[in-house]
C-alpha cells in the first residue's frame, strides 16, 4: 500500500453492484464494487449536491434505431444519482449527457489482500 | 430578394413609408365561402352525398370567438361573402396594402373533424384543388400549404406526394390539437412524405381531436382556449423530440404557427434537465432536446407575445438563442391580426428586424423554387 492509499475496508464489506459511502480524512467517497473491479468517486453530485451513494449502479443502454428496444450493455456501468437521475461514467466521472461539463471526481481504487485501497491523490 | 422591411415607424408616416417591400407573411387563412365553392373539386359521389345530406361544412368552433369566424370586422369582403373567401379583396387589403412579398396560405377548413374517413380525405383534396385554382392562380405572391387528413397518415402522405408537385406549395399544414401527439409512430408516414418532397410541416393553432382542449379539461371561455393553446404546442414539441422523429427524419423541418414563442426557453430548460435523468426512456436521442428543437423547429410571431417591458422581448430572443428562429405572421383575416409595421416592438431593429420580417421565412420556405 502506498502512502497516498487508504484502506477503506474488506472487499466483502462492499456488496457487489451497490454504492457504499466511506469517509477518508473528512472527504466522502462512493465505493462501488462491480465484481471484477472497484470504483471510487466523490460522494457528491455536481448538479445539486446529493449523495451519489444513495443512487444506483446500472448498465448503459444502447439502441440501434428509433423505436427499437435498447440492449443492456452489461459491461458498461454508470452511477446514477438518486435525486434527478443524472448518470456518470465510472471511469471518467463525466455526466453522460452530451455537451455537459458536469463531472464527478474519480479516484484510483484496487483490491489487495482482500482489502479495498483508495488513492486520494 | 427584397430587403429592408421597416424603417423607424412614426405615427405620422404612411404605411408605404413605414413598410417597404419584402415582408413575408407566414400565416394567412383562405376560406371557401360555402360548400359549393368546393363542389367543382369533388367527385360526383361526394357531390351527391352533399346534396342529399344537406352537408354545409365541417363542425364549427368549440368556443364562440370574439368576432364571427374570428374575422377582422373590416375583412369581410364588400361582395357580401365570408371573411377570407375573396382572393381579390385579400390581395388588396393584405398584399398590396402592406407590401407583402409572399404570404403563406394556411386553410383551416376543418375537414379533420369529419368522421367519415373517405369524405374527410376528399375534402382535403378539394381544398387543395380549390386553393390552387382560386388563390395561387390569383397572384404569384400567394403560396400554399397542403391540407391533409392527419389522422389518416397513409392517405395524408399520398396527398402530400401528389400536391407537392406544384412548387407553389411550400408546406404541409396540420392543426396542433390532435388526438395523439404527432411524434407517435402512427404519424411517421406524414413526415416521411414531407422529407421525400422537401417540404416542412406546419403545426397550426386549432383542433381536429376530440380531447379536452386543456390538460385540466374543458374551460369555459374562448379567452382560455386562445391563451392556453400553448399547452398543445408544448406537447407536440415534447413528443416529436422524445419519439426520435428527428433522428429518423434528419431533414424534417417543423413550423409552429400561431402558438406563441415566449414559452419555449423554459420548456427547453426543463426538457434538457429532465432528459439528463430520464434519457434511458429515449435512448435513440443523441443530443440534448433543445438542440433538436433549435435545429428543426421555427416559430411564427403572431399572436405576438407582448411583454410590458419591450426590452424583455429581446431577452426572450436571447434565451431562444437563434436570430433565425422567428418568422413574421399576420394571421389575416383574423381578429388578432398583427400589423407588419407595429407588431414587433421598436427595440427590434436593423438586421434582426429584417430577419424576422422576411429573411428567416425566405430561408425556411425557399419560395423561389416556384
Amino acid at each position: 500500500m502506498s502512502s497516498s492509499e487508504h484502506d477503506v475496508g474488506a472487499v466483502t464489506d462492499f456488496q457487489v453492484g451497490r454504492p457504499h459511502r466511506v469517509e477518508i480524512d473528512g472527504r466522502a467517497l462512493v465505493i462501488l464494487n462491480v465484481g471484477d473491479r472497484i470504483y471510487a468517486v466523490r460522494d457528491i453530485c455536481p448538479h445539486q449536491g446529493a449523495r451519489l451513494s444513495d443512487g444506483q449502479c446500472k448498465s448503459r443502454l444502447r439502441v440501434t434505431a428509433v423505436g427499437t428496444q435498447p440492449e443492456i450493455q452489461a459491461d458498461d456501468l454508470v452511477l446514477q444519482c438518486a435525486w434527478h437521475g443524472w448518470m456518470f461514467d465510472l471511469d471518467t466521472g463525466r455526466a453522460l449527457t452530451e455537451n455537459d461539463s458536469a463531472r464527478v471526481r474519480t479516484y484510483s481504487a484496487r483490491v489487495q489482500d482482500s482489502r479495498v485501497l483508495v488513492d486520494t491523490t | 430578394m427584397a430587403q429592408a422591411v421597416i424603417t423607424d415607424p412614426k405615427e405620422t408616416d404612411t404605411v408605404e413609408e413605414r413598410v417597404t417591400s419584402g415582408t413575408i407573411d407566414t400565416d394567412v387563412h383562405p376560406y371557401p365561402n360555402t360548400i359549393t365553392d368546393l363542389t367543382p373539386f369533388l367527385s360526383s359521389r361526394w357531390n351527391q352525398y352533399i346534396e342529399q345530406s344537406g352537408f354545409k361544412g365541417p363542425p364549427g368552433t368549440q368556443y364562440p370567438k370574439g368576432y364571427e369566424m374570428a374575422g377582422r370586422r373590416d375583412a369581410w369582403p364588400p361582395n357580401g361573402q365570408r371573411v377570407g373567401s375573396d382572393p381579390d379583396f385579400a390581395r388588396q387589403q393584405l398584399l398590396d396594402h402592406w407590401n407583402i412579398r409572399y404570404a403563406v396560405l394556411n386553410p383551416l377548413y376543418g375537414h379533420e373533424k369529419v368522421h367519415n374517413d373517405d369524405f374527410s380525405i376528399a375534402l382535403a383534396s378539394a381544398i387543395n384543388a380549390w386553393m390552387s385554382a382560386m388563390w395561387l392562380d390569383n397572384d404569384d405572391r400567394w403560396r400554399g400549404s397542403i391540407s391533409v387528413t392527419a389522422n389518416l397518415p397513409e392517405a395524408a402522405a399520398e396527398e402530400i406526394r401528389r400536391v407537392a408537385k406544384d412548387p407553389r406549395y411550400v408546406q404541409i399544414i396540420v392543426t396542433v390539437r390532435s388526438e395523439s401527439p404527432y411524434g407517435k409512430r402512427v404519424f411517421h408516414p406524414i413526415f416521411e412524405a414531407a422529407c421525400d418532397v422537401g417540404l416542412p410541416v406546419g403545426i397550426h393553432f386549432g383542433t381536429w381531436g376530440n380531447n379536452p382542449i386543456t390538460a385540466a379539461g374543458w374551460p369555459s371561455y374562448y379567452l382560455e382556449d386562445h391563451t392556453g393553446m400553448t399547452q398543445a404546442f408544448e406537447a407536440q414539441v415534447l413528443s416529436l423530440v422524445s419519439e426520435g422523429v428527428f433522428e429518423k427524419f434528419p431533414d424534417l423541418k417543423i413550423a409552429l404557427i400561431e402558438g406563441g414563442f415566449a414559452w419555449l426557453p423554459p420548456l427547453m430548460w426543463r426538457f434538457d434537465k429532465n432528459y439528463k435523468g430520464l434519457r434511458e426512456e429515449v435512448p435513440w436521442l443523441r443530443r440534448l432536446p433543445s438542440e433538436y428543437i433549435l435545429e428543426h423547429f421555427r416559430m411564427t410571431t403572431q399572436p405576438m407575445d407582448e411583454p410590458p417591458n419591450p426590452q424583455h422581448f429581446l431577452q426572450i430572443l436571447d434565451m431562444i438563442g437563434r436570430d433565425d428562429f422567428l418568422m413574421f405572421a399576420t394571421d389575416y383575416p383574423h381578429w388578432d391580426f398583427d400589423a407588419p409595421d407595429r407588431a414587433l416592438p421598436s427595440v427590434v431593429r436593423g438586421d434582426l428586424r429584417t430577419k424576422i420580417m422576411s429573411e428567416n421565412a425566405a430561408a425556411f420556405y425557399e419560395f423561389e423554387r416556384a
